[in-house]
């Protein structure tokens, strides 16, 4: 032995510098959990709340598009691309004169900033021009429209209120620094990733280091590319990045396999994100696809309903090469598509029931294929379309019965599937055979405690599909209940956005998709975190960006398009384009 | 715009929903926690089963239960093992009462913030009242026979010494299916037996309380009491007698008279206000109810119940308790088997800092049934036997059909020194005081030291 040798030994009780390196690690994960455990939790609350103050402290400011102006005197502000004239209260110009009806007619904006005037009362009292209107016409600044007598000029703003009117409204950020929110949620990675990578094999490091600083990349390139666009708001990709970093946690119990499948899912659905924010800032092409989109996802269905795989119990799987995929994902960004409608197509009865049938052939398709998850993801998803687009409850109230009573057929039909229910709210006593997923979430959720027992030193990932189908339990586990509520408060957050949205919302198009993101995101959330906890029969749907599987990691970003596209704030989303008042100013100054 | 804004409600209707279901969990959660958390399916602290974490030590700090190299293994002496089986637990958890079990959270160290973490990840020390070697006295005091010994001291709840016998050695246990009858039960905490004559201080307690001039009476005994078609024994013609002889010879006529007397209503009154008749809980584990079937349309039953015989059925540890009332003056302490845990470190966890009291009987009536259990002593079982400590005492020996009925002891010390309290319970032991009040003597002096 050298001296050298000796003195390390004198000094570490270790006898070799490889053999202090190790004994460093061993000690050191346990010390990092120690302290990871604390701060992981105290970081994502601390996120969560910068974002929600972001959301919703923030003043919101209505936009005006036009001013009405009455008998030359009273100047109304046209606080939407689609807006109602009328006596009713629910009217967003509101002239309460005995001779105007309760909804009299609709003043359409299109994107192009081409007006339309739309008669609803269907008496012969809307003029324009002094011209009765029938069905809809075009309506120009400087018109006069009479509706029941009254009189009222539509004016453009003028170049100064425009600019005055995006100086004044309030931009997101203004609040809550984004820089610091950013910096809070890569702080947040950086540890996660770190508690992780020690707790795990050493195999599994290198993936772990570059997905997390794939994940790290991709966060920073957003947050420049909305800077370089102009834009402020991130609240909504901060929640679904904080997500997905949780999907990351849950995909390396995997293995490296899946921890990379789920990157790239992630970096696939970042770009379908970002295209389809650019495509729905153009109300006039969505329109035209929206057929289209509804075809391409009843084709997709009938394909996998022909060709596909049977995984779990459910056909809902296609294989193409050596890449599967789960359409049913890909159709839900399709059903809010083709789903959500404009103002002008809520009047006519008719395209609600062209809508009731396309709802009908997806959730149908899906019972067919045994995917009664989805199908009532589809279901709820329709539910409130339909309530959006309508508000009529007896059309609600009949599709609920409908689908109880096509339930209660397929419960008869086939009798295996009441078996599924048997253990709900008796899991306990169904602990080794069919309660056995959801008693061992609740030990493992249990053993976590608040602050759980640090990321990778779970045990409930080896229950079979518990990093899809228990992913709350493991959250819970690993990263404590404090994270996993976090988790399920983020998507919270997004559907409280979508309805506030609906608030200064320019067109129905943008505030039902929003409200549809909201609804179905949230209710796949619900059944997945309260079937795996036996609060609702256990499923097997995923948690949106949380769990293992990329068809579900794509369509979720897919769809969170649709909250940025009724995202109005001033200068906040990128899927709205920025008005050029200048330019436009020049031009008529010319 | 507007209509569509308003209909947005229905997303909020969902997000309430999905709030409210969480919520549920959540108070679900808070309350069986610890529960799921104990499940042996759990991983994190169990293996094959079997809990690998926790250390059970006794008052003492002599250590009965711990785990080495990922084994569970208990204390070195065998007897120790076998005296504290019911109390510590096996390994298979086979004794529901036990603190490897019932109490297998503490040892785990659970708690809602940190689940079962812990930086070391040995789980945590819990600390018994029981002294294993009053454990050790009790259980060879009962030689091998079926019974159970509970002693605690009645001013702070302290359960000292907690036997359960038949045992087995949880070092080496038998097959299920090789086991003794009724080897996994504690019989302190979690069975009901015919208590005989010990039952007649409940009837005795509902007398001073009811009947104005019970100590002025002249009893009068011939030997039997004929209630309809039933006919109440005593062993011997008492002849005439005060109500403070009848209790010490145990006089059935007398009693059985008294309980005719009360009436049903008052007799099942103070069996329930005793605490005899509901379950309470030691540290959260529900000890056994016990029962009596009294009716008035009856009067054999009613006589029968009254004497404690019947359809009367008693928990040992619920007699304690109420012993432990009439020696603290008509407050009864909660008995408690777990002093604390404590986390590695030593900073305990769980302390119980404020005694649970609740009053069971009047201080009159407390110190008058004290006094009459003192006359027992002195002028019946002698005072001989129990050295200079001032023991109160009632016997009870329980018929059981054909068998050998069942020896009974129960009763306190009045004195400051030594404040305990205790039941002596021998199945088909034979004679009260001979079999039950031999093996009180001889724990009492070893828990006193003399």
């Amino acid at each position: 032995m050298s001296l050298g040798e000796d003195i390390l030994t004198a000094l570490t009780g270790y006898s070799s510098l490889q053999a202090v390196w190790d004994g460093f690690l061993s000690f050191t994960p346990s010390l990092f959990t120690a302290f990871a455990r604390i701060v992981l939790p105290i970081l994502a609350i601390w996120l969560l709340v910068r974002v929600a103050r972001s959301l919703f402290a923030g003043k919101n400011e209505p936009e005006i598009w036009a001013w009405l102006i009455l008998n030359g005197e009273v100047k109304l502000a046209v606080n939407h691309w689609e807006n109602v004239i009328g006596r009713g209260s629910s009217c967003d110009i509101l002239l309460n004169f005995p001779t105007v009806s309760r909804s009299h007619a609709a003043l359409i904006r299109d994107a192009a900033g081409n007006w339309t005037l739309t008669d609803l009362a269907g008496k012969r009292s809307l003029l324009l021009n002094g011209q009765p209107v029938e069905g809809s016409v075009a309506a120009h600044y400087g018109d006069v429209i009479s509706v029941g007598g009254v009189e009222a000029t539509l004016c453009e703003l003028s170049p100064e209120e425009l600019r005055q009117q995006s100086k004044s409204r309030t931009k997101p950020g203004k609040l809550v620094s984004p820089v610091k929110t950013l910096l809070i949620i890569c702080c947040f990675d950086i540890l996660l990733a770190t508690e992780l990578a020690l707790n795990s094999d050493r195999s599994l490091w290198p993936v772990i280091a570059l997905c997390f600083a794939w994940l790290l990349l991709l966060m920073i390139f957003v947050y420049l590319l909305f800077r370089g666009m102009r834009r402020r708001g991130y609240e909504i990709e901060t929640l679904a990045f904080f997500l997905s970093s949780l999907g990351l946690t849950i995909a390396a119990s995997a293995g490296a396999h899946a921890m990379i499948k789920q990157t790239v899912a992630l970096t696939l659905g970042l770009i379908g994100f970002l295209i389809l924010g650019l495509l729905l800032r153009n109300l006039q092409w969505v329109k035209a696809l929206r057929w289209p989109v509804a075809g391409a996802a009843l084709l997709l269905l009938l394909l996998t309903f022909l060709f596909g795989e049977t995984i779990y119990g459910a056909k809902n799987w296609l294989q193409i090469g050596s890449f599967s995929l789960q359409p049913s994902e890909l159709v839900k960004v399709a059903f809010i598509f083709a789903g959500a409608a404009t103002l002008d197509r809520l009047f006519a009865k008719r395209n609600l029931y062209s809508f009731i049938l396309f709802a009908a052939a997806i959730v149908g398709a899906l019972a067919l294929m045994g995917d009664f998850g989805s199908a009532s993801i589809f279901f709820v998803g329709f539910l409130i379309i339909a309530f959006l687009r309508s508000g009529d409850l007896a059309t609600i109230a009949l599709s609920c019965a409908g689908a109880g009573l096509a339930g209660l057929l397929a419960l008869t039909v086939k009798p295996y599937i009441a078996n599924r229910f048997e253990a709900w709210r008796h899991v306990w006593e169904y602990a080794s055979t069919s309660g056995y997923q959801q008693t061992r979430t609740m030990v493992a959720l249990a053993s976590g405690g608040l602050l759980g027992v640090g990321a990778g030193n779970g045990w409930l990932y080896k229950v079979a599909a518990a990093d899809t189908d228990l992913v709350f339990g493991m959250l819970s586990e690993e990263l404590g209940l404090l994270i996993a509520l976090s988790a399920a408060a983020s998507l919270i957050i997004a559907a409280l956005f979508a309805v506030k949205s609906a608030y200064n919302g320019r067109s129905s198009y943008y505030v039902i998709a929003a409200c549809a993101t909201g609804a179905i995101l949230l209710f796949q959330m619900m059944l997945n975190v309260c079937g795996s906890l036996d609060l609702l029969p256990l499923t097997g749907v995923t948690f949106p960006f949380v769990s293992n599987g990329g068809s579900s990691m794509i369509s979720s970003w897919m769809m969170l398009a649709f909250l940025k596209a009724a995202d109005t704030r001033q200068n906040a989303s990128f899927a709205i384009p920025l008005l050029k008042f200048g330019r436009r100013a020049v031009k008529k100054d010319e | 715009m507007n209509r569509v804004k308003g209909r947005t409600i229905s997303l909020l209707i969902l997000c309430g929903i999905f709030i409210v279901l969480l919520l549920l969990f959540l108070i679900d959660y808070e309350q069986n926690g610890a529960k799921w958390a104990a499940f042996p399916g759990n991983s994190h602290v169990y293996s094959d089963g079997i809990l690998t974490v926790g250390t059970v030590l006794d008052r003492n700090g002599v250590v009965l239960a711990t785990v080495e190299d990922g084994r569970r293994v208990y204390n070195e002496d065998k007897t120790v093992r076998k005296s504290t089986l019911h109390v510590v637990g096996d390994a298979a958890g086979n004794i529901g009462s036990s603190v490897q079990t019932f109490f297998a959270d503490r040892l785990m160290g659970y708690s809602m913030i940190n689940g079962v973490y812990s930086l070391h990840g040995t789980g945590d020390n819990v600390y018994l009242n029981i002294d294993s070697q009053l454990n050790v006295a009790a259980y060879q005091a009962l030689d091998g026979r079926n019974g159970c010994v509970g002693i605690y001291d009645y001013t702070t709840g302290e359960i000292l010494c907690l036997v359960s016998s038949a045992s087995f050695d949880p070092a080496n246990p038998p097959a299920v299916e090789e086991a003794a009858d009724g080897v996994y039960i504690n019989r302190f905490l979690s069975s009901t037996f015919t208590p005989g004559s010990i039952f007649k201080l409940v009837t005795l307690t509902a007398a001073i309380e009811n009947i104005d001039d019970l100590f002025q009476r002249q009893f009068s005994c011939n030997g039997t009491l004929t209630v309809g078609d039933e006919q109440v024994t005593c062993s011997q013609k008492h002849g005439d007698l005060t109500i403070g002889q009848a209790l010490s010879v145990s006089c059935n006529c007398v009693f059985g008279q008294l309980a005719l007397e009360l009436g049903a209503d008052v007799l099942s009154r103070y069996a329930t206000q005793l605490g005899l008749l509901d379950s309470f809980t030691v540290d959260g584990y529900p000890v056994a109810a016990g029962s009596i079937t009294v009716d008035d349309q009856d009067p054999g039953q009613l006589a029968w119940s009254g004497i404690g015989q019947g359809q009367d059925l008693v928990n040992p540890c619920a007699m304690l308790r109420v012993m432990g009332a009439i020696a603290n003056h008509g407050q009864a302490v909660s008995p408690h088997l777990i002093s604390n845990s404590a986390s590695f470190f030593g900073i305990p966890i769980s302390l119980h800092l404020f005694s649970d009291q609740e009053r069971l009987v009047s201080e009159a009536t407390a110190n008058t049934l004290s006094q009459m259990m003192r006359d027992n002593v002195l002028n019946y079982y002698g005072q001989d036997n129990f050295g200079d400590l001032a023991v109160c005492a009632k016997s009870g020996t329980a018929e059981v059909g054909d068998a050998s009925p069942h020896a009974w002891f129960v009763g306190f010390v009045a004195d400051e020194e030594h404040p305990l309290a205790f039941v002596v319970f021998v199945e088909n032991g034979g004679g009260g005081s001979a079999v039950a009040g031999k093996i009180t003597a001889t724990v009492l002096r070893k828990a006193c030291g003399q």
